[in-house]
């Protein structure tokens, strides 16, 4: 540890730290555009400059690590003189084009330039033009003029993915962020650089003129999109819904998580939460297949479901779960089965396209809970000898299982062969699908039970190292789905399995009590960063 | 790759050799990039952009990191060039003594704006920043040769030796 004094205050922070953290940890802001944790320094900016012991001249704190009994100063007039020449020399160019552009209300050039600005602007030359609006790639918009050549966006594709497709092209005032002409920004995590660039020079093509930032509010969240479990924040849109047509998500960003996905996220994860606003919402339970079906209450269908699930004889049942469904769901499910002592049973469907994968964060599993879904104990049993979801299916088709319950599954889009999956659906007695979104099983289905998204309703998932990670309600259920615990709950009152959880956290405790590999956890004790299950 | 799938730009075996005894010169072989640009320039002529992404091969660099450098400098020349390239300094004490004249009468005999080449393919025609040779001013580099106390009658005789 090295012990230093910023502006008369001391602190001890590791060596090798740099100034900017050093005086994080005091609570002392100093300004940056180029420096970022989760990249090499530049010292692009200037902006961070600090008077350091004796020195004559202001350094940039960016590149100086800590010594003992360094003395730190970010206060003294000599910095606040130098931050607002350096914000002019950063303006100098700049389109000043903040009513039009996206990054407005999140732009660290408004930011900086309220506590930094010179206010009386000394310009009076014509200023540089460069290309505006250029389209980089399916996700990145470039706007030349607001670039400030910080360079965090090519530190970003040649350090994390490694791919350097972005240079800084021509010399000086003419210096502009680029591709290689004809090249494309389009890796699995290009929309990264829309997070780190701090200015409106790259903005999201998907996000663009949808919504104000001002009217965005911010819920904690884990991306369902894989086994990672990315942390992310849901940015939703409530306070002017008739922006963005209505669609109440606006964007998703990644949340730091130190050991998870660190500052990044992938672009798939990033735009895959379309379905929450789709119109292939179910927002109605429904009984009656196809054109027959007629939407109902939940009052009316939870004892029509209890009904079916004991006319059958266990042998006679099917239930798919999801490793889409949180650890609260699966749990609550599978008190069900226990109850109704049911051994046909699995979730895992193997997709038609197995799954891309890479060393940064994608993983091959697109579900967010298969960890979860194991460890509940919701996969084919040893011993039963029904094969899996496959064999389940197969027991359907020839008349086995008459009564099959599918959680979230489009199981034609699964591996196996479309007919055959067709046929078990067309032959069974009962089918049940429980989803949020509206496929070629609930159209099938001769009920269907609609469930929240993952943003309207809390829960945890168990990534693929087995960390549970909680994430939070953005939104309220559209239409009357519901969490698909509660649905379960509804369902295990009215099959008499006593009072059930009104609350995702009460489940949790019922599964931590109940399965091992859960003891001792809680909402409380998962916090922001989640807990590793002892498997 | 040109559109017939065959590299159009590539260096000889004596090339490349001097590209990797330049590349070894350096603890960081990106270091050599700037002297195997000048070694493209001579050989293709101008550094196209299949050139930048013949060099980034050599180099295991993106092309948009060449592409970076080939920008940078003025003395990089992205399109053709004539045989012989003019440039005429236009800093303050070369346009105090009239390098503003001399660079018309190059324009007028030449036929050629600034940037440009004759159709013939012989010169090029530039005007430059401060060229460090301000006693002889007002002075142009004629390829690798510096020229001064420039006046229209001189401009002639030069080029009609390098015709
Ligand atoms: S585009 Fe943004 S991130 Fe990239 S150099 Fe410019 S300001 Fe920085
Ligand atoms: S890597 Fe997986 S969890 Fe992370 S953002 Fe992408 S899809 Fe989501």
């Amino acid at each position: 540890m090295v012990r230093l004094t910023i502006d008369g205050k001391e602190v001890e922070v590791p060596e090798g730290t740099n100034v900017i953290e050093a005086a994080r940890r005091l609570g002392i802001e100093v300004p940056y555009y180029c420096y970022h944790p989760g990249l090499s320094i530049a010292g692009q900016c200037r902006l961070c400059m600090v008077e350091l012991g004796n020195n004559p001249r202001p350094q940039i704190a960016c590149n100086t690590q800590v010594t003992e009994g360094m003395v730190v100063r970010t206060d003294t007039s000599k910095v606040l003189e130098t931050r607002q020449s350096i914000m002019e020399f950063h303006l100098i160019n700049h389109p000043l084009d903040c009513p039009v552009c996206d990054q407005a209300g999140e732009c660290w050039l408004q930011i900086y330039y309220m506590k930094h600005g010179l206010y009386e602007p000394r310009m009076v030359d014509e200023k540089v033009h460069k290309p505006k609006a250029v389209p980089l790639g399916p996700h990145v918009i470039l706007d030349a003029e607001r670039c400030i050549l910080c360079s965090r966006c090519v530190r970003f594709c040649d350090e994390i993915t490694g791919t350097g497709e972005l240079g800084i092209f021509q010399r000086g005032d003419h210096s502009e962020i680029g591709l290689f002409p004809g090249k494309e920004l389009a890796n699995p995590y290009s929309a990264n650089v829309i997070d780190i660039c701090p200015v409106g020079a790259l903005t999201d093509r998907d996000f663009r003129f949808a919504v104000r930032v001002w009217y965005l509010d911010t819920a904690r969240s884990i991306c369902p999109g894989c086994s990672r479990g990315c942390n992310i924040e849901v940015h939703y849109n409530l306070r002017r819904p008739h922006h963005n047509q209505g669609r109440r998500v606006a964007r998703l960003k990644p949340r730091y998580h130190a050991e998870v996905n660190r500052w990044w996220i992938c672009d798939a994860g990033r735009y895959g939460y379309k379905f929450v606003d789709d119109p292939s919402r179910l927002v109605s339970p429904s009984r009656g297949r196809g054109d027959a079906a007629v939407e109902i209450g939940w009052d009316e269908i939870i004892p029509v479901i209890a009904g079916q699930l004991r006319r059958y004889r266990p042998e006679e049942m099917g239930v798919l779960a999801s490793p889409k469904m949180a650890n609260e769901d699966l749990f609550l499910l599978k008190r069900l089965v226990d109850h109704l002592g049911l051994a046909h049973v699995d979730f895992s469907v193997p997709p038609r396209h197995p799954g891309d994968e890479d060393n940064l964060l994608i993983r091959a599993d697109k579900n967010p809970n298969t960890c979860g879904a194991e460890l509940v104990g919701l996969g084919p049993r040893e011993g039963v000898g029904h094969g899996g979801a496959r064999g389940i299916l197969r027991a359907a088709r020839e008349g086995r299982i008459k009564c099959l319950w599918v959680f979230h599954h489009d199981l034609l889009a699964s591996a196996w062969p479309e007919e055959e999956i067709r046929e078990a659906l067309r032959t069974l007695e009962c089918l049940i699908f429980q989803g949020s979104n509206a496929n070629r099983v609930s159209a099938a289905a001769h009920y269907v039970l609609p469930s929240a998204t993952w943003v309207e309703r809390e829960g945890t998932f168990t990534n693929f190292e087995g960390r549970v990670q909680r994430f939070w309600r953005a939104v309220e259920p559209l239409g009357a789905s519901l969490a698909d615990w509660e649905i379960l709950g509804r369902i295990g009152a009215a099959l008499g399995l006593g009072p059930q959880p009104v609350r995702a956290e009460e489940c949790f405790k019922a599964l931590a009590a109940a399965v091992p590999a859960f003891a001792g956890l809680s909402y409380g004790e998962l916090r922001d960063t989640g807990k590793v299950v002892s498997a | 790759m040109s559109a017939l799938g065959a590299v159009s730009v590539q260096f000889t075996r004596e090339q490349l050799a001097e590209v990797r005894r330049l590349q070894a010169l350096y603890p960081d072989k990106r270091a050599a990039l700037l002297p195997v640009l000048h070694l493209a320039q001579e050989a293709f002529g101008h550094i196209s952009l299949e050139a930048e992404e013949y060099a980034a091969g050599l180099f295991d660099l993106s092309p948009a990191h060449v592409h970076e450098v080939v920008t940078f400098y003025s003395l990089f020349f992205r399109e053709p060039r004539g045989r012989h390239v003019i440039s005429v300094c236009h800093n303050l004490t070369c346009h105090l003594l009239g390098a503003q004249r001399v660079l018309t009468h190059l324009k007028k005999r030449l036929g050629v704006d600034v940037g440009g080449t004759t159709p013939d393919g012989g010169v090029t025609l530039l005007s430059v920043e401060c060229l460090c040779a301000c006693e002889m001013a007002p002075m142009m580099q004629v390829n690798d040769r510096y020229e001064g106390n420039l006046t229209p009658e001189k401009v002639d005789r030069i080029l009609a030796e390098l015709r």
